[in-house]
């Protein structure tokens, strides 16, 4: 794939000053102009969001749901959050009717987690196995989301179960989380159970209705409910919010839209139950 | 019908899609411009025939008449820099000598603007002049400016025209102080697009077999009434993940040409200016830069706090051109003023799952 200097006529003295060549040292960590593979592990981003991310501007993912940044690359998922583990939870074949016959191709629902508030659901369809499988991952690793856990009564040692009673629909199926006594353990089918355990809720019981045969509707709705948990108003809330500058906002301040009066302190806003 | 019958009896159904997937799109080859060498100062120079990142615009001659408020940022005024300078002749129409120069204010204010952009066209138009009796054939040079930037952020579009004009007056040659971004040159590749077989850039995922065989028997679960379904994320839509997927083919492109061919579209909302402000024909696509240009940009950087790359949010730049590269033959001084973009918002602002 490497041609040097291309094929059309007109392309070929494009690299005619190949002499010149030779590498500054002024930053530039390009590589990979050899073969196309060798510098493959090397995450060139695509989006202003991944190269801030690479450089380090942030420690937490948390900073970037704070200001609901949409995030387009899974490496940046896989960077912030370190601890994520994957699964693979079923593979269906899904058919087609074509004029000659049926195609098949398989679908993969995969969850990834880090067993403490972090959760993503990707679905994928593809031809091969091994081709849904690794595109599921990464849909799952762009749909993480954070999981706000709360207690049940005392508030003692660290949050085990939802701060609330939640629901989460998908189709006909609507899941409904309700917290629970530490101890409790996860109390729902296996399905779900699987998800709120990547979710890294430890206690909560479950009550579902609709078809729940149908899993992938339910295995989306219990995400859905895990998606809400954070959504919920609660009087720990009320405060008024102090408006932190996107790290997108730093050099251009007539680009602020004025809401509140802009606070620069230090985000006070702690995603944590 | 024996067409039928063949691809029955072996098995494999080839859909419309999977024939269509073997060409670049639109039957045009795509080629990438993929990053080569640094330059060893960014301020040298070459020749107009070189395609190049950054550096100082190589231009055909040195007497360019090149008007100085086409080099100028249209909001600060300040002096253009150079992005990248494409050498890009058209064998069709027999144009040997044509280079593109795509411009862009260096400040960082004016980065997120799309109307900090300029692109120029410049071409070699043969023309034979008779003065005096004499016949002189005249290589007369002129510089028209391209037409429509599609910048294209997230999931927003601006677009901005450049003004049209004939060359007047002169360009001042080797100016120290005008700002340069980091050069390096570049070399061509073909996109060669893979089957489904290709192996991603995180494929440590290994995928055993045993793996696959326990999840596929399942148990007393039966996962049923499932349907196909189009690849969807919180933050990223089907658009933009087709146009990841070809992007980490070739994970350093820094730009893609394809004349005459079909862009590859980050988002849905474009609008496309149809129409050459200077000869009325329509505009066609050309190439388009690609977001790893801003990032080998942006690592180049020295640190100093006002580099234009580091506000770029673009994903790409579309930029058409005029399907027949046309050559205004009399100098006409008319002004075309940039068509008024929408306010740009930063990405910042940007809805969560659109």
């Amino acid at each position: 794939m490497a041609e040097r200097g291309g094929e059309r006529g007109g392309f070929g003295r494009g690299f005619g000053r190949g002499g010149r060549g030779g590498r500054g040292d002024r930053g530039g960590r390009r590589g990979g102009r050899r073969g196309p593979r060798q510098e493959e592990e090397k995450w060139v981003p695509v989006t202003k969001l991944g190269r801030l991310v690479k450089e380090g501007r942030f420690t937490k993912i948390e900073e970037i749901y704070l200001h609901s940044l949409p995030v387009k690359e899974h490496q940046i998922v896989e960077t912030l959050v370190p601890g994520l583990k994957d699964e693979v939870m079923k593979i269906t074949p899904v058919q087609k009717q074509t004029r000659a016959g049926q195609r098949t191709r398989f679908k993969a629902f995969v969850v990834v987690g880090d067993n403490n508030g972090h959760v993503g659901l990707g679905v994928k369809c593809a031809k091969e196995v091994a081709t849904a499988i690794r595109g599921a991952i990464i849909l799952a690793k762009l749909s993480v989301v954070p999981v706000r856990r709360g207690y049940w009564g005392n508030k003692i040692g660290q949050p085990h179960t939802v701060p609330c009673k939640v629901t989460g629909k998908c189709g006909s199926v609507t899941v409904r989380m309700v917290p629970a006594p530490r101890g409790s353990g996860i109390v729902a089918a296996r399905v779900p159970k699987k998800v709120l355990q990547f979710a890294g809720i430890e206690d909560v019981f479950t009550s579902s209705r609709g078809s729940t045969k149908t899993l992938g509707n339910f295995v989306k709705a219990t995400f859905d409910c895990l998606m809400k948990t954070y959504g919920f108003l609660t009087p720990d809330f009320w405060r008024d919010t102090k408006f932190v500058k996107s790290p997108f906002q730093e050099y251009t301040d007539l680009l602020a839209k004025p809401t509140k009066a802009l606070m620069l302190d230090a985000p006070v806003e702690n995603i944590e139950a | 019908d024996s067409s039928v019958s063949v691809r029955a009896s072996t098995g494999k159904i080839l859909s419309s899609k999977e024939e269509k997937r073997g060409r670049g799109g639109m039957g045009e080859e795509v080629h990438l411009g993929l990053p080569g060498p640094w330059a060893e100062d960014y301020r040298e120079k070459a020749d107009h025939y070189t395609t190049k990142i950054g550096g100082v615009p190589d231009w055909p001659t040195e007497d360019m008449g090149i008007k100085p408020h086409l080099l100028q940022c249209s909001l600060c005024g300040t002096k253009l820099c150079l992005v990248a300078q494409v050498y890009a002749p058209v064998a069709k129409l027999n144009i040997e000598s044509r280079t593109i120069y795509v411009l862009v204010c260096p400040t960082s204010k004016c980065g997120p603007n799309p109307q900090s952009w300029k692109v120029l066209r410049v071409q070699k138009c043969h023309s034979i002049v008779q003065t005096n009796g004499k016949v002189d054939e005249v290589d007369q040079r002129k510089a028209s400016c391209n037409i429509s930037i599609y910048s294209k952020k997230r999931n927003k579009l601006k677009h901005s025209n450049a003004p049209i004009k004939c060359p007047l007056g002169k360009v001042k040659e080797d100016d120290p102080s005008l700002p340069v971004l980091p050069c390096f040159y570049i070399y061509y590749g073909k996109e060669k697009l893979g089957g489904k077989g290709i192996v991603g850039p995180n494929s440590s995922e290994s995928v055993s077999g045993k793996e696959i065989a326990d999840v596929a028997n399942d148990e007393e679960e039966k996962w049923e009434g499932e349907s196909y379904e189009y690849d969807r994320a919180l933050g990223a839509d089907r658009t933009f993940l087709k146009f990841k997927k070809r992007l980490d083919a070739y994970p350093q492109q820094c730009f893609r040409y394809s004349y005459g061919g079909k862009p590859l579209l980050a988002a849905t909302n474009l609008q496309e200016s149809r129409v050459c402000k200077l000869c009325g024909a329509p505009r066609q696509y050309e190439l388009q830069l690609m977001s790893p240009l801003s990032y080998f940009l942006h690592e180049a950087s020295d640190g100093s706090s006002d580099y234009a790359p580091d506000n770029w949010t673009w994903l790409t730049l579309v930029i058409y051109t005029c399907s027949k590269n046309c050559c205004p033959s009399t100098c006409v001084g008319k002004l075309v003023l940039p068509r008024q973009s929408q306010p740009t918002i930063p990405s910042c602002n940007l809805l969560q799952g659109t």
